[in-house]
């Protein structure tokens, strides 16, 4: 074999299964669903029935799916500038020498480990209007008559919600922020200090810009992730009460699992697709986190 | 680089190809295979698999043919079952609801099964389902839809068991206090639970969503007319009144229904079948005794909401050892064993197979005979959804059952504080635009 032929069957065979794996996994489901979203196919059917763009009609006719994106927004919205902001707060605070530092630093960092399920049963026993503690607190000390029923209520559900996702998912951004911290130069401070620039000062003049780039990144990441959020409203909320939790994953489960609808359901998914695939591109656009990347070295 | 993108491309693409290739191949055997019977049953419960493993490992014997079992359970089942169709593997047979199972022979997926009931003894009228002029459905238990109340809690206010609608509301309130005690439980969210609260009241108060249309020879919505929109109006009024006396129950599901009750935090509750009562049993048995059955209180009718369960066979999958399977099922001495594994729950599809000693002869079947004299009491008063709106098989009611529309209702109203008449009218227009889609 010639050293050209064997470059190629070397590079074949190392990048071949790799690159096999993410079509089979990843590339082949996407080009299927939209495929799917083109024909009629209902759930106890094999059979498809090309409708070309019916399905984008009737959908994009739909307030359901208007109200689903903008449920969606919320959450993601939500979501992430909680998880920003208890991140950045659980960061300043781990960001200083204390006994139990490392113990401390565990326990942040516990509910990012925690699977879906455990944090929505948690989440439930705590705020359960029956048996959960919050409520039981509540009562107790008088605040509320009756048991609130956060996750069923349609003023409560979503920041319910929120909340949780917030908490849980809170960790992945002080882990970060922690990082970034911990790599500013302490000079910087040294000379803000000189300066005359008090805690609040230093904070805003030196903390947040050098923050600035770790923070657009946890946000992109976790904005796309919580977009497609699926487990930790189903598992506490199944979309409701009346919708108020359903969000564009929820919504496109609810066609193929319950309308028993496939078409549909693929037709959804892709303008979910299409609206993360825009908004990756606005945000490659407005920041350039390539150029914010080399800037925050 | 010596590689050339086209030439990367096309090896990638060669071993895709040969990645993808087994799977197609397995996909083609799989129907052919003759020595095997792929069974998905609702029913998970541990005593229920242990009787399957012994049928199964005796039908092997007999026959040569492997039985693999699949159990996602009752909230999974129609999702799994419809996942194995979609990917072109149909199981050979499906145990679960007849009213989920219609969904399949709509779309021609179930075999004509007029065979095996006449080999295995019938069913009574109620229990069948036809389609296209054949039994697509081979019933072996059936469950009702009605309430269980704390015999002891309504004794000490000297009220007895509720018949009409207003004893069940006064006794309700009379029960309640909140939050410790609640008078019933009326989830209103979009489950399955309320969904066949509504549906069942709305059969007690004589209420369709469909009248049968002679000319077209098809149903029609009359869900918003005359009649049946002043009676489905006053019965989300009223269970809007008893919703007062029930926890929010906004979120509420089948094991809500059942856990709320068990921990004494509620005085009445409903089922589908007795579950509720083994699950007191189970895990508070010092209520279990005083654990009673009752009617959920009739308006105009005492029709009995009924979900029918059986065997249903794939038509393009293994039907003939299907079939063979089902029929040593229902003809194996341990069947009797399978319904004892949620005694009074799973109930025979056989009256006669009720009242018989073989059936009767269990320690908690022996203990609440009352409950037993309860279901032979009402035993005719069953009617499965899909034949509640007429004769005729209605092919509309997934529509709305599927997609919890009468749980949408109920939420509309106790929760979102809709008046019945907007809901009544939305629901009927949400059926209408359905049906349009799927013509």
């Amino acid at each position: 074999m010639n050293p050209r032929a064997e470059r190629r069957v070397w590079v074949l065979g190392t990048t071949g299964p790799a690159l096999v794996f993410l079509v089979v996994v990843a590339y082949l489901p996407i080009a299927y669903a939209v495929a799917l979203s083109f024909f009629k196919k209902t759930a106890f059917n094999p059979a498809m029935k090309w409708t070309g763009l019916d399905n984008y009609r009737f959908i994009l006719e739909e307030p359901e799916l208007w109200n689903a994106f903008g449920r969606s927004v919320v959450f993601t919205v939500g979501s992430v500038g909680l998880q920003l902001a208890l991140g950045l707060v659980a960061a300043l605070l781990l960001n200083r020498a204390f006994r139990g530092l490392n113990l401390v630093r565990s326990l942040f960092v516990l509910p990012y480990l925690l699977p879906s399920v455990v944090v929505a049963l948690v989440f439930q026993w705590l705020l359960s209007p029956e048996y959960g503690v919050i409520n039981q607190v509540l009562i107790q000390t008088g605040l509320v008559a009756r048991p609130i029923n956060f996750f069923g209520g349609l003023g409560t559900a979503m920041w319910a919600v929120i909340g949780m996702a917030g908490w849980q998912y809170g960790s992945f951004a002080t882990l970060l922020i922690l990082a970034r911290l911990q790599a500013i130069n302490p000079k910087l401070y040294e000379a803000a200090a000189v300066s005359g620039a008090g805690p609040l000062r230093a904070f805003w003049d030196v903390t947040l810009p050098a923050l600035r780039t770790t923070l657009l990144v946890i946000a992109l990441l976790r904005g796309i992730w919580m977009f497609n959020k699926f487990d930790s409203i189903w598992l506490v909320t199944h979309g409701g009460p009346l919708k108020h939790t359903e969000t564009l994953p929820l919504y496109a489960y609810r066609l193929a699992f319950e309308e028993f609808d496939f078409g549909l359901a693929a037709a959804a998914c892709s303008v979910m697709f299409v609206v993360l695939l825009g908004g990756a591109v606005i945000y490659f656009k407005l920041f350039d986190p390539t150029r914010e990347i080399e800037v925050g070295r | 680089m010596a590689l050339d993108r086209r030439s990367f491309v096309k090896g990638a693409a060669v071993a895709g190809a040969a990645a993808m290739a087994p799977q197609v191949l397995v996909r083609t055997a799989r129907g052919q295979d003759k020595g095997k019977v792929v069974f998905v049953s609702e029913e998970s419960n541990p005593k229920a698999i242990a009787v399957y493993d012994k049928i199964n490992a005796d039908f092997k014997k007999e026959t040569g043919i492997e039985v693999v079992m699949e159990y996602p359970g009752f909230a999974n089942i129609a999702k799994r079952v419809a996942t194995l169709i979609a990917a072109g593997t149909p199981p050979e047979i499906v145990w679960y609801g007849a009213g989920q199972a219609m969904n399949l022979a709509l779309e021609n997926q179930l075999a004509d099964v007029g065979d095996v009931l006449k080999a295995t003894g019938g069913a009574a009228e109620n229990q069948r389902l036809i389609y296209k002029g054949a039994d697509r459905s081979i019933p072996t238990s059936q469950q009702f839809t009605y309430g269980w109340y704390r015999k002891d809690l309504f004794q000490a206010k000297g009220l007895d068991a509720p018949t009409s609608w207003e004893d069940y509301a006064k006794a309700a309130k009379a029960l309640n206090n909140p939050p410790a005690m609640y008078g019933c439980i009326v989830p209103s969210a979009e489950t399955g639970a309320s969904t066949l609260l509504l549906e069942t009241m709305f059969m007690k108060n004589n209420v369709h969503w469909f009248g049968w249309n002679a000319t077209k020879k098809d149903y029609d919505v009359v869900l918003d007319q005359g009649e049946q929109k002043k009676r489905a109006i006053e019965t989300l009024d009223y269970l809007n009144e008893l919703h007062k006396y029930s926890p929010e129950a906004s979120t509420y599901n089948w094991g809500e229904l059942m856990s709320t009750y068990f921990t004494e935090k509620a005085a009445s509750s409903w089922y589908v079948g007795s579950r509720l009562l083994d699950q007191t049993i189970a895990n508070n048995p010092k209520i279990a005794d005083a654990t009673v059955p009752f009617e959920l209180p009739r308006k105009l009718t005492d029709a009995y909401y009924l979900s029918v369960q059986g065997f249903h066979i794939l038509e393009k999958s293994n039907v003939d050892g299907a079939k063979k399977y089902v029929t040593f099922f229902l003809k194996h001495p341990e069947l009797i064993s399978w319904y004892h594994a949620v005694p009074l729950h799973i109930i025979p599809a056989s009256r006669q197979m009720l009242n018989s000693t073989k059936y009767q002869d269990h320690p908690v079947i022996q203990k609440r005979m009352d409950v037993l004299k309860f279901l032979d009491s009402i035993w005719t008063k069953g009617v499965p959804l899909y034949y509640w709106d007429g004769k005729e098989l209605n092919p509309y009611i997934g529509l709305f059952h599927n997609e919890n529309l009468a749980g949408w209702m109920l939420a509309a109203r106790n929760i979102k504080g809709m008046k019945s008449e907007q809901v009544v009218d939305e629901a009927a227009a949400q059926v209408r635009k359905k049906m349009r889609r799927v013509s």
